[in-house]
């Protein structure tokens, strides 16, 4: 969903290289060069190494052709159970525990056979069977997904200005910060990490925060409407530029954010805007690839799996881990980063142990709870949130 | 030549009958196509708007499932507008967008003035000109440019704290309802700038000389003679801004406060959360609003007297 619309957005911005690619793709000029190229719909950002798919490519021994893809999910439902998705696209990416589970269940996607894939043995243990995201990539308990980046989203606090480390969501509504607070405008993040910090502090009584009752989602609304009203929340960002803006300018000195939100803005402002661990715990997400059946039918299914392969190495995560701060999904980074010191230099080692210790640490916190994109009682959710903006 | 009625009839040839100086054939066809011409616009407004609201409609009334939509009758997605906060929010976002419809006019139905009254024939589109410019710019790298001067640290803030004029930066400028009149202001100014424009256009200009020479003060030329002559092109104008107040997500988002929205977010928000006929019914429901408001507009003023200078 959002989560991933600053992709987009980066990808507008990065390189007029990088629209050239896709607008060249877009006119079939890569499908024409290669006719069996692996028809990939994702986000810009789920590649490394260039600025185009080259790099990707060369490493899969495939030739892929890249149609870029927003993060909404009613597109990418749209287009994969009402449109013509599976005519266009072999593989595609969205967000895990929701969407796979939506397209696997319409035929959209289909189950994978991972022994085809040498690096899955590489996978973080949390997505074997039992694991606490072996779900996000399962439909009825087959595979139909692959992981590719995760994270624990967090709140990003400027140091710099508050002069102290902050550990707890009870800064989001500190009075010290009114007015000077902000929070993605999106009800699922928001209300989820809302709920995550009023469960543990015991100011609510709440189940899952991530499959929130009725009754649940009214209390958690009318805590925010209550702030709200106080005036503690400067804005509720939208995209990921009104995001860094919010931090880099000083608008804002708390937000619930992405973490590349968080990097970009401290890069910018050259101020020292954390990314921090919240002690009552965080949405955990992750965005995984998909086979279409469009791509099964079409005979792909062998370069999605060596894509996926490159997805689940070392070489890939270090990367994603560098570049965007997102979280790799297979053990060894540290190792490879180690044995590779040209491609990593002494800094770039350095911000790759601290942005994995962050997220060691974020993943560890038991209050934790999965991103959810079709609640049961998203309803629910539609309706308290509209009164949450009109307050 | 042969009467019938009131109809010249040139069918008879030969004798004294009047000879048509286009062949008949050729004059059915011309008079065939210039029926067809007529035609165009209606099936244009057939194609691209009567059918799309008729679809809008339907599908407003569709029953919601977990992905789309299907055939059905019920009216939950308008019971789901109007109670639920989501009115609220719609009736502010009317607000917003009339208080920028009138600052626009404040601001700039005096300069399409001045344009029809003071500047020469030759520069006086040259001058419009300029003020349909900014259209050319991106509309959201227009509105993204207004963070930097209206933000905490912003030209403005920066401009009066060194001036003195404030001791802390004013925040009340950006992230608020102002904030966003503002941005509709700036984006949409040069609607009725336009739109007022071409009503003067429509005004002759021996009206002002005899105003002048009548010595008629300035206030009861603008009131008695101007805007009346002008309504309808101001009221187009301001159509034009209350509908993109009230439909352009972009601006609420980037420049509101927290939770801002205004009825084209709405539908968005409806939409990524998979709510279609929701989304079809706000549709409908602003559609709804933009008609009605033309007809008012039209029975008040005569629209199409818009037209005027063209014609």
């Amino acid at each position: 969903m959002k989560q991933f619309e600053f992709n987009r957005r980066m990808l507008l911005q990065s390189a007029t290289a990088m629209a050239a690619f896709g607008a060249v793709g877009g006119l079939g000029f890569g499908r024409a060069q290669a006719a069996g190229a692996l028809k990939l719909w994702t986000i810009g950002i789920a590649k490394v190494g260039a600025k185009d798919w080259s790099a990707m490519a060369n490493q899969a021994g495939i030739e892929i052709a890249y149609n870029a893809k927003s993060a909404r999910a009613d597109e990418a439902i749209l287009k994969m159970v009402v449109g013509d998705g599976a005519k266009l696209y072999d593989a595609m990416s969205d967000n895990g525990g929701g969407m796979e589970d939506a397209l696997a269940s319409q035929g959209a996607v289909v189950p994978l056979d991972t022994s085809k894939i040498p690096n899955w043995r590489n996978i973080l243990p949390v997505y074997n069977p039992g694991g606490a995201a072996a779900d996000s990539i399962r439909h009825e308990g087959k595979v139909v997904a692959v992981p590719y980046i995760s994270n624990a989203d967090s709140m990003a606090y400027n140091r710099d200005k508050i002069g102290a480390d902050l550990h707890s969501w009870e800064a989001m509504f500190d009075a010290q910060f009114k007015g000077r607070a902000a929070m993605q405008n999106d009800f699922g993040p928001t209300l989820t990490n809302t709920a995550i910090y009023l469960k543990e502090s015991g100011k609510q009584d709440i189940v899952d925060p991530s499959n929130m009752t009725p009754s649940e989602v009214k209390g958690v609304c009318q805590f925010l409407i209550e702030q709200k009203k106080k005036g503690q929340f400067r804005t509720f960002w939208d995209g990921f530029q009104n995001g860094v803006s919010l931090l880099a300018s000083e608008e804002v000195l708390v937000s619930s954010c992405w973490e590349p939100v968080q990097i970009v803005a401290a890069k910018k402002s050259k101020m020292d805007i954390r990314y921090g661990t919240m002690k009552e715990g965080h949405q955990t997400w992750n965005n995984v690839f998909m086979l279409t059946k469009g791509g099964m039918a079409r005979g792909q299914s062998d370069a999605f799996y060596k894509l996926m392969n490159v997805y689940l190495s070392t070489w890939f995560g270090a990367r994603t881990l560098a570049t965007f701060g997102f979280g790799p999904q297979m053990q060894g980074v540290n190792e490879y980063v180690a044995a590779n010191p040209k491609d990593f230099d002494d800094t770039a080692k350095a911000t790759i142990a601290a942005r994995l210790a962050g997220k060691a640490d974020r993943y560890k916190v038991k209050g934790n709870s999965w991103q959810n994109v079709f609640p049961k009682h998203i309803r629910d959710y539609q309706d308290w949130w509209a009164r949450v903006q009109a307050a | 030549m042969t009467r019938v009625g009131n109809r010249v009839d040139l069918s008879k040839r030969g004798g004294d009958t009047l000879r048509s100086p286009v062949p008949l054939p050729r004059l059915r066809l011309q008079r065939l196509l210039s029926r067809l011409l007529f035609l165009i616009p209606i099936v244009f407004m057939v194609l691209f708007f009567a059918l799309p609201l008729a679809l809008t409609v339907v599908w407003s009334v569709f029953e919601r499932t977990m992905f789309w939509m299907e055939p059905g009758f019920t009216l939950f997605a308008y019971e789901n507008f109007f109670f639920s906060a989501r009115l609220n929010n719609f009736l502010s976002s009317m607000l917003h967008s009339s208080i920028s419809v009138l600052v626009s006019f404040v601001f700039g139905f005096p300069i399409a003035v001045f344009v029809r009254r003071r500047v020469p024939q030759v520069a006086r589109h040259r001058v419009i000109l300029l003020f349909i410019l900014p259209f050319m710019v991106s509309e959201i790298i227009r509105i993204f440019a207004l963070r930097p001067v209206l933000q905490r640290t912003g030209l403005i803030n920066n401009v009066l704290l060194e001036m003195g004029v404030i001791t802390e930066p004013i925040t009340a400028i950006l992230y608020t309802p102002l904030g966003v009149i503002i941005g509709e202001v700036l984006s949409f100014l040069p609607f009725i700038v336009f739109a007022g424009f071409l009503a003067m256009e429509a005004v002759p200009k021996f009206v002002f000389e005899i105003c002048d020479d009548l010595g008629a003060p300035r206030h009861r030329v603008f009131i008695d003679i101007i805007l009346p002559l002008a309504a309808p092109g101001i009221f187009a104008g301001g159509v034009f801004i209350f509908v993109n107040g009230l439909g352009v997500a972009l601006l609420p988002n980037i420049l509101g406060g927290p939770g801002a929205v205004n009825a084209g977010l709405i539908a968005t928000q409806a939409i990524t959360a998979l709510d279609f006929p929701l989304a079809m019914a706000i549709s409908a429901i602003m559609m709804g609003t933009l008609l009605g408001l033309l007809y008012l507009g039209h029975r008040l003023f005569d629209l199409t007297r818009i037209l005027t200078p063209i014609n």
